[in-house]
């Protein structure tokens, strides 16, 4: 029974799934201290991620129920919600005994990150809603720390949503070193199953669909980056994970003007942490690029500026609209260098080649929007072939040139934005940089 | 609409075809779409690359299964791109993607003589995935169609060819009139054991010509 509710206090699970025997299910059921909820609440919306969109709730004959079942499409990669599922809750008070926590790190905060540190741990106190409004590379995570091992100290559950695996991927040990003693659990589509309360909870935002009234403190890494502000499905989860009166802290590099306004506790870091200004973009023109790939010929002034690349062994990324588009491209780029790579949302290998593009082993990688946020590359060079297009509006473009020096060792790093025409998100990005590098904006 | 499978949006076309032809939407982008490999001449029975009929399909009409099969073809090659399909299909049970397939196996039936036979789920299976998705798709393809088998539940995973050759009785007549001809319709082709066994029930039952259609050779 302690397993039951170490596992679903604060989730909501499929009955029919749950890592426990049917027997101790259903007598943690009868009871009383699991409830049972049915999958498709009325008004056809989904229990889980409370989608109710006539596209997403699909009605079919269900041999099981003998009778017209609908089930949920947005998030049936977590095992079908349909009509006659149910979802089970731990319903009673917890009696999980508090932990204990330690601190482990000897790094140190910036004069700017120290200020936003004890802002949000105030915030957090006071249980108001934050943002951190801070650039590329300032060190957000480091800031962190200190409000979150606070929070745990004082027997608070603590969950940090990101919006791609990639990111949970790369906070989770970072976070695991810092705080040795406490449960953490990591979760991303097919993670390790893990055991234990995890005090501190690093997920996917879709993974928040599996929890409810969950946590007492809420980060939300990287807010509004895609997928994240395109989809309102994400924003119910955050809110729906979290208990009612828990603060949120939104972290972001490009906040939406909307955020900005909502949250009025805000910290904000224009700096990076190795002191050294954004690379500016560059804006080029690359008339007619399109007509160019599906000639079978990559424009020229973009292919100088690859031979530039590969001659001086920089690596660089080069980011494109469409699948399609990469389609086309790579062949052609594949044909100047034989190891280019190109990655999508839906390559299984996209870790396995940016390693190697990180560890020098391919000179340069094709990629869509998947990759503007979470990835560290020393020296990395990029460009963006259509800037002008929608797709890029001026937050991903600010986290695609965010991309370039990083490291203390090489704080420059070209961004260019091939474009077909200057249209006003990339004047936006460009103009958002300049001011953040004189200062900011305010 | 957004694409079925990749949840992209896709430009609404609306042809004349469409209007006058009362054609089904497309559910898939073309990209989606292009990931699919049809398949073309091959064994006169299930399709596999090469010169008449292949390795397997010998073997079985070697046996005490053959003849029971007189031709057939499959439309699908099984490629990543089908495998993820039949894993959201059939496991996730996204009931809507029959639709995936619902132009081609219209095109493909559409003026079939032979009465259409899907091959049957057991009833507890067909329980546990809340549809049949053989049915589904002639469903969804608007193509008519006759049961004529039941199903034991036997579970196939797991034997070797030879047990799985040897298998008796899994499908069994239902009892509704035989007609002469019969298409034997099902979603994946891998061993032919499936086909093999539900055709031998229909020919002991007096049909006189069964032809086989898989929408993929595994
Ligand atoms: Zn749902
Ligand atoms: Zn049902
Ligand atoms: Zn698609
Ligand atoms: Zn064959």
């Amino acid at each position: 029974m302690k397993r039951i509710e170490e596992f679903l206090t604060g989730r909501l699970w499929l009955r029919n799934f749950s890592p426990f025997p049917k027997e101790q299910v259903d007598q943690a059921i009868s009871d009383g201290s699991v409830t049972v909820t049915p999958g498709i609440l009325d008004g056809r919306q989904c229990a889980r991620c409370l989608e109710k969109s006539v596209k997403k709730i699909i009605p079919f004959f269900c041999a099981a129920c003998n009778t017209i079942c609908y089930y949920c499409r947005h998030c049936i990669k977590m095992g079908r919600i349909s009509s006659c599922t149910e979802l089970i809750t731990w319903a009673l008070p917890s009696t999980i005994p508090p932990q204990s926590h330690s601190f482990r790190w000897n790094g140190s905060l910036t004069p700017l990150q120290e200020r936003a540190s004890q802002e949000v741990q105030k915030s957090l106190l006071q249980k108001n809603d934050h943002l951190v409004y801070a650039v590329c590379g300032a060190g957000k995570t480091e800031l962190l720390f200190p409000p979150i091992y606070d929070a745990l100290k004082n027997g608070l559950r603590v969950c940090i949503a990101a919006p791609r695996t990639d990111v949970v991927l790369e906070l989770s040990p970072r976070l695991r070193t810092v705080f040795p003693n406490t449960i953490v659990h990591s979760l991303y589509g097919n993670s390790p199953e893990e055991s234990g309360f995890a005090s501190l909870v690093i997920a996917t935002t879709h993974q928040l669909y599996r929890f409810k009234d969950a946590f007492d403190v809420m980060i939300v890494d990287e807010a509004d980056a895609f997928p994240y502000s395109y989809d309102p499905a994400l924003k119910r989860a955050v809110m729906k994970a979290k208990k009612k009166e828990a603060p949120i802290v939104y972290v972001s590099a490009t906040p939406s003007d909307d955020l900005v306004k909502q949250v009025s506790n805000t910290s904000k870091i224009f700096q990076r942490f190795h002191g050294h200004p954004l690379p500016v973009p560059e804006f080029r023109s690359l008339w007619s690029y399109e007509k160019s790939f599906a000639k079978g010929k990559i424009p020229p002034k973009l292919a100088a500026w690859v031979d530039g690349k590969i001659a001086k062994g920089e690596p660089f990324l080069l980011f494109l609209p469409t699948i399609e588009l990469i389609d086309q491209a790579i062949v052609l780029f594949q044909q100047k260098h034989p190891s280019i790579e190109a990655v999508h949302s839906k390559d299984e290998d996209r870790k396995g080649k940016v390693m190697k593009l990180r560890k020098k082993q391919i000179p340069g990688l094709l990629t869509t929007t998947i990759l503007e946020r979470g990835i560290t590359i020393p020296n990395v060079q990029v460009a963006v072939v259509g800037a002008d297009q929608p797709i890029f509006d001026a937050a991903a473009l600010i986290q695609i040139a965010g991309r370039a020096g990083r490291s203390i060792d090489y704080p420059n790093g070209d961004v260019v934005f091939f474009h077909n025409g200057i249209v006003l998100q990339m004047d936006k990005a460009k103009k958002l940089i300049v001011s953040y590098n004189g200062g900011g904006v305010n | 609409m957004n694409c079925y499978l990749c949840d992209r949006d896709m430009p609404l076309q609306v042809s004349w075809r469409s209007i006058f032809f009362n054609e089904l939407e497309e559910v898939v982008c073309s990209r989606c779409q292009s990931g699919f490999e049809r398949m073309a001449g091959g064994c006169p029975i299930c399709s596999t690359p090469g010169e008449g009929k292949c390795h397997d399909c010998c073997n079985w009409e070697n046996a005490a299964y053959g003849g029971v099969i007189d031709s057939g073809k499959s439309l699908y090659r099984y490629n990543p791109t089908m495998k993820e399909f039949l894993h959201q299909y059939k496991f996730l049970k996204d009931a809507v993607l029959s639709e995936v397939f619902a132009t081609v196996l219209k095109e493909e039936l559409r003026s079939q003589k032979s009465v259409i036979v899907p091959i049957p789920m057991n009833e507890k299976k067909l329980k546990e995935r809340t549809f049949s998705q053989v049915d589904r798709l002639l469903d969804s393809a608007s193509v008519p169609y006759t049961h004529l088998l039941g199903k034991n539940e036997v579970g196939l995973g797991g034997k070797s060819k030879s047990e799985r050759m040897a298998l008796q009785d899994v499908f069994w007549w239902n009892g509704n009139p035989m007609p002469e001809k019969v298409l034997l319709f099902d979603d994946l082709y891998t061993t032919g054991s499936t086909m093999r066994m539900a055709a031998k029930v229909l020919k002991e039952k007096g049909v006189k010509e069964i032809k086989v259609l898989a929408l993929i050779r595994a």
